[in-house]
């Protein structure tokens, strides 16, 4: 295994040391493959179309615009996601590397790299695809800033509440179908807070302390650290 | 044996009262407030059942003991199959009461969400081979989810303004009439009886099914 020499355990490697190796190392596999990217960005662009080509940018009245478009993007952010990220653990369990990786780093590192690589996947599939909706549906957006955090932050959310599920998924039989059953309903809470905030941003209806930016980040957080607790459960068996 | 006989000539007995004995709620149209002593038990059960389950499911991956995760699965299926009888009762006074069967009312939301959260739950028990690894995974998704539940609260819509009759269903409200709160008791002590019973017998079949497997391994 030639990648083997990223990640070393050692007296002095730190949690976040070996995450950013497993993190680096998960990067350059993927730009060798492109088989993560390539899946969910084309699930993603696919859907775009689709979705613009039937409905196209003057169908839907101003009135309905900010509430039926945040549906839409949310919809094809959500299910492109669900499309790839279980790729992460199922390739480590498809190469055989489980163990390997077992060794090498403790749990929380693991997640964390798993996590980081998920994010990356997120962000370029979030930069690639929302501004290409904004173009294409011609949806305007009265608080850009708002409507960026949101999408961040929501963003993060899905990142945070697929990973350890991925990980479970990799390790059972059935894993495409599975892992969109079983993350879905851990994100539908996210994805109706991630509508409504886009929707308010675009609408610019009052949104003083940017309210379901806060609840997508407490999400963030209770899932990493609910994850962090759980996922050497799940690891070490 | 004789428990059995009773709790069928208990249910028997609150089934026939709740028709013959109590009088319809006034403010309801026709007879619907009568749903009170069926619907309103099954979803206590259900709450039961599913609160049941995520302590076992956390016993679970403390200790490590089987029986915590047969008492987890068996709750866990339980209260589904209550969940969808609260849902099936509640949909039809729905349409009795406010004109449509479904029209995601909070309730209606909360309910859903906790069934594709089980119906994930059974997938997830069933797409794992090795026993051991499939207790964990399940214990684990169960808490996993049980934490996304409180975030519902903050975004589903209009969670203050249901129009889930509640106060005038309220056990503990006045306003429910002697005879009525008498009957409802009792149906709660038989629903909740009735999903004891169900429990142990689902908790039995499960030890069988595991002595019988082992058996089967040491024949190998």
């Amino acid at each position: 295994m030639k990648s083997g020499r990223w990640i070393t355990q050692t007296e002095s490697s730190t949690y976040l040391n070996e995450a950013m190796a497993i993190w680096l190392r998960d990067l350059r596999s993927e730009f060798r493959t492109r088989y993560a990217i390539n899946a969910i960005l084309m699930f993603a662009v696919t859907t775009l179309v689709a979705v613009s080509f039937s409905i196209g940018a003057f169908r839907i009245g101003e009135a309905e615009k900010p509430f039926l478009y945040a549906v839409l993007l949310w919809i094809i952010l959500v299910f492109s996601a669900l499309s790839g990220l279980s790729r992460s653990f199922v390739k480590e369990e498809e190469a055989g590397t489980m163990d390997v990786l077992r060794l090498s780093a403790r749990p929380q590192a693991v997640f964390l790299g798993k996590l980081f690589f998920n994010l990356t996947l997120l962000g370029a599939l979030e930069l690639i695809i929302v501004p290409s909706f904004i173009l294409f549906m011609e949806y305007e957006i009265e608080f850009p800033g708002f409507f960026a955090a949101m999408t961040i932050s929501a963003g993060l959310g899905l990142g945070a509440g697929t990973t350890i599920v991925a990980a479970m998924i990799a390790q059972a039989s059935a894993r495409g179908a599975l892992f969109s059953a079983l993350s879905f309903p851990l994100l539908f809470p996210l994805m109706i807070t991630a509508i409504k905030g886009c929707e308010r941003a675009a609408a610019g209806m009052d949104s003083a302390g940017w309210p379901e930016v806060r609840i997508a980040v407490a999400y963030v957080i209770i899932m990493i650290i609910m994850s962090l607790f759980l996922f050497p459960l799940i690891w070490e068996e | 044996m004789t428990a059995k006989v009773l709790l069928a000539i208990w249910m028997a007995i609150i089934i026939a009262a709740a028709f013959l004995y109590t009088e319809a709620a006034s403010g309801f149209p026709g007879e619907t407030s009568r749903i009170l002593f069926f619907h309103v038990p099954q979803a206590w059960v259900a709450t039961l059942a599913f609160l049941l389950s995520m302590i076992a499911s956390a016993v679970y991956l403390a200790k490590r003991r089987v029986t915590a995760d047969d008492l987890a699965l068996s709750a866990a299926e339980l209260g589904f199959l209550f969940c969808v009888l609260a849902t099936v009762t509640g949909s039809i006074f729905a349409k009795a009461t406010w004109g449509s069967f479904w029209n995601w009312d909070p309730r209606e939301t909360s309910i859903v969400i906790l069934l594709m959260i089980y119906g994930a739950y059974f997938a997830l028990r069933s797409a794992v081979p090795d026993p051991e690894k499939k207790r964990v995974f399940a214990g684990v998704y169960a808490i996993l989810a049980f934490i996304t539940v409180p975030f519902l609260v903050f975004v589903v819509p209009r969670i203050t303004a249901s129009l889930h009759p509640e106060d005038t269903m309220n056990p503990a409200n006045p306003g429910m009439d002697p005879k009525t709160l008498k009957v409802f008791l009792g149906s709660l002590f038989a629903y909740t009886a009735l999903f004891v019973w169900m429990l142990r017998l689902r908790m039995r079949i499960l030890r069988l099914e595991e002595m019988r497997e082992e058996e089967r391994r040491r024949q190998i």
